[in-house]
């Protein structure tokens, strides 16, 4: 299983407070491994999204949330006062559980990030756009109307465009919160297989909590429970032989 | 049964009632609406668009000066207070959002809403008019956009406030700064809502005549200087309504048509964009 895979990200002892000092994570340390798939699964308010929303610093939105500890990112910690958001945030990209695209076509949603990053020929713009939606499996569906907004898609479909204005700008981590929880089963199936299909390009995090796509699709499986991580392990091991009885009866169904 | 009956009866009462009551205000509604309609008909002409006000007891004239000065005054009006508004109600729903000075300033908007028209022309008259000793146009036009502000930025709060907060956030995580978050994503969502408040709120100010009557005065002659006193429409009729020639109680009613006819387009434009948009509600 281990195949000698360099680390991707790297978390130490990190901990983490809500403004108003809730302690949403507690000593949390794991390692994610380059092009590989990692599930976070757990009971509702374990932690797990919080922990997802840690890697490209999404808590910095909202004043008052406080970090300790390290994540170690491409060799810096990124939870430093030093870190470029900007930059780490087209590193790390994120989907989330409903489908948001934006208000503009097709073709300026894919855009969007890379005119964010100063790229305007339309030539450039284009080839880019066309890659990331070849890569996110909707370029067949929407070639021909790339200048239709975004809202006629269908919900299966605008994941499938979030997902390639993720793509768009070549980020290294994608990561994904709960991304299928609001499509129905078909348009599940499409998206857990082009999750397995960007492992090949990205290292892919994922919060779910549907125990069976974890199981489907992932190589990792870390199980959290309120605010910290119980068992982390390949995600054959936590399915079959959890060494942890709290993991055993929440995969089992027991609770949760 | 009998309480069977007698609540019918309670209902049948309180459907009489209530329809009177709306009958009651249609027809006053309806009443102006025909009489302004009548009169107003009768007296309307080319010349009322394209000539200045003659010496009374004079035939013909028009009142193309109250014309174009409504038009500067509400559209500098317009120019102050929709920027204020829309970045006042930006400053609410986003950079404040959920704190005590949004919620603050929230109120005392509302509480601007409700204010008469005419403490805000005595207000500028004291601010603008009298240390200058003359009335001019950008008083009269300060004066509405004042009572635009509030309005504008009330809307814009509102509106802006709909929009999803995951929406911001998705942009946030591409790497978005806040101002290209809010100007290229939440003010695309939102801009019908905003478009709309805006034109509401110029309707809401076109008719007004006490926020005129010590800022902007009146000219009975053609002027464009912003500096000096300016006709309007409202200012006009009121002057020409309660003067003693026929001739402008005629041109006052065609003025006030002209006026009503434009208020209300404004408005059914307006709410015709929030049903097209938001559907039938």
């Amino acid at each position: 299983m281990n195949n000698g895979n360099e680390i991707e990200i790297e978390v130490k002892n990190l901990n983490f407070y809500y403004s108003g000092g809730v302690h949403a994570l507690k000593g949390i340390s794991l390692a994610v491994r380059r092009n590989s798939i990692n599930a976070f699964i757990g009971p509702s308010g374990c932690g797990k999204t919080t922990l997802l929303r840690c890697f490209n610093r999404m808590h910095d939105l909202y004043p008052g949330n406080r970090y300790e500890g390290e994540i170690i990112f491409q060799g810096r910690n990124i939870l430093g006062g030093d870190i470029d958001l900007i930059d780490l945030r087209s590193r790390v990209g994120m989907v989330f559980q409903k489908p948001t695209p934006f208000p503009m076509s097709i073709f300026e949603n894919v855009a969007y990030g890379l005119r964010l990053r100063g790229i305007k020929k339309r030539a450039d713009l284009s080839e880019r756009v066309e890659r990331a939606l070849h890569h996110s499996a909707l370029w067949d569906e929407v070639k021909d109307k790339l200048n239709e907004s975004a809202y006629r898609l269908s919900g299966g479909q605008q994941q499938r465009l979030v997902i390639a204005r993720a793509l768009a700008v070549e980020p290294e981590v994608l990561l994904f919160d709960e991304p299928t929880s609001a499509l129905d089963p078909i348009s599940t199936a499409k998206i857990e297989e082009l999750v397995v299909e960007l492992k090949k390009a990205v290292t892919i995090i994922i919060v779910t909590h549907n125990m069976q796509q974890a199981a489907r699709v992932s190589d990792t499986s870390g199980f959290f429970m309120l605010g910290e991580l119980i068992e982390i392990d390949s995600t054959d091991r936590i399915f079959t032989t959890p060494s942890n009885k709290l993991t055993e009866d929440y995969i089992t169904g027991r609770f949760g | 049964m009998t309480r069977m009956r007698s609540r019918k009866l309670q209902s049948a009462i309180a459907l009489t009632l209530s329809g009177m009551a709306a009958l009651f205000g249609l027809f006053w509604l309806g009443f102006i609406l025909w009489d302004v309609l009548k009169h107003g008909t009768a007296a309307v002409n080319w010349a009322l668009f394209t000539e200045d006000p003659v010496p009374p007891g004079t035939e013909g004239g028009g009142l193309r000066n109250a014309f174009v000065g409504q038009l500067m005054i509400t559209g500098t009006a317009t120019l102050i207070g929709v920027p204020m508004g829309v970045l006042g109600g930006t400053f609410l729903a986003e950079y404040a959002r959920g704190r005590a000075i949004s919620r603050f300033i929230s109120i005392l908007a509302d509480i601007m809403v409700s204010v008469p028209s005419i403490v805000i022309g005595t207000f500028v008259y004291a601010v603008m008019v009298k240390p200058v000793k003359h009335f001019s146009g950008w008083a009269g036009a300060v004066a509405l956009a004042m009572i635009m502000i509030p309005v504008v930025m009330r809307t814009t709060e509102d509106m802006l406030s709909l929009v999803p907060w995951r929406l911001r956030e998705a942009a946030f995580a591409l790497g978005a700064p806040y101002y290209k978050v809010i100007v290229q994503v939440v003010y695309r969502q939102a801009s019908v809502g905003v478009f709309t408040g805006i034109l509401l709120s110029i309707a809401r100010v076109a008719g007004e005549t006490a926020p005129l009557l010590f800022t902007s005065f009146n000219n009975a002659f053609f002027a464009t200087d912003m500096g000096k006193p300016i006709a309007s429409l409202t200012v006009t009729v009121f002057q020409y309504a309660t003067g003693p020639f026929d001739e402008w109680k005629a041109q006052a009613w065609a003025a006030s048509l002209v006026i009503t006819i434009f208020i209300l387009a404004i408005t059914i434009i307006g709410r015709g964009i929030i049903r097209w948009k938001y559907g039938n509600k």
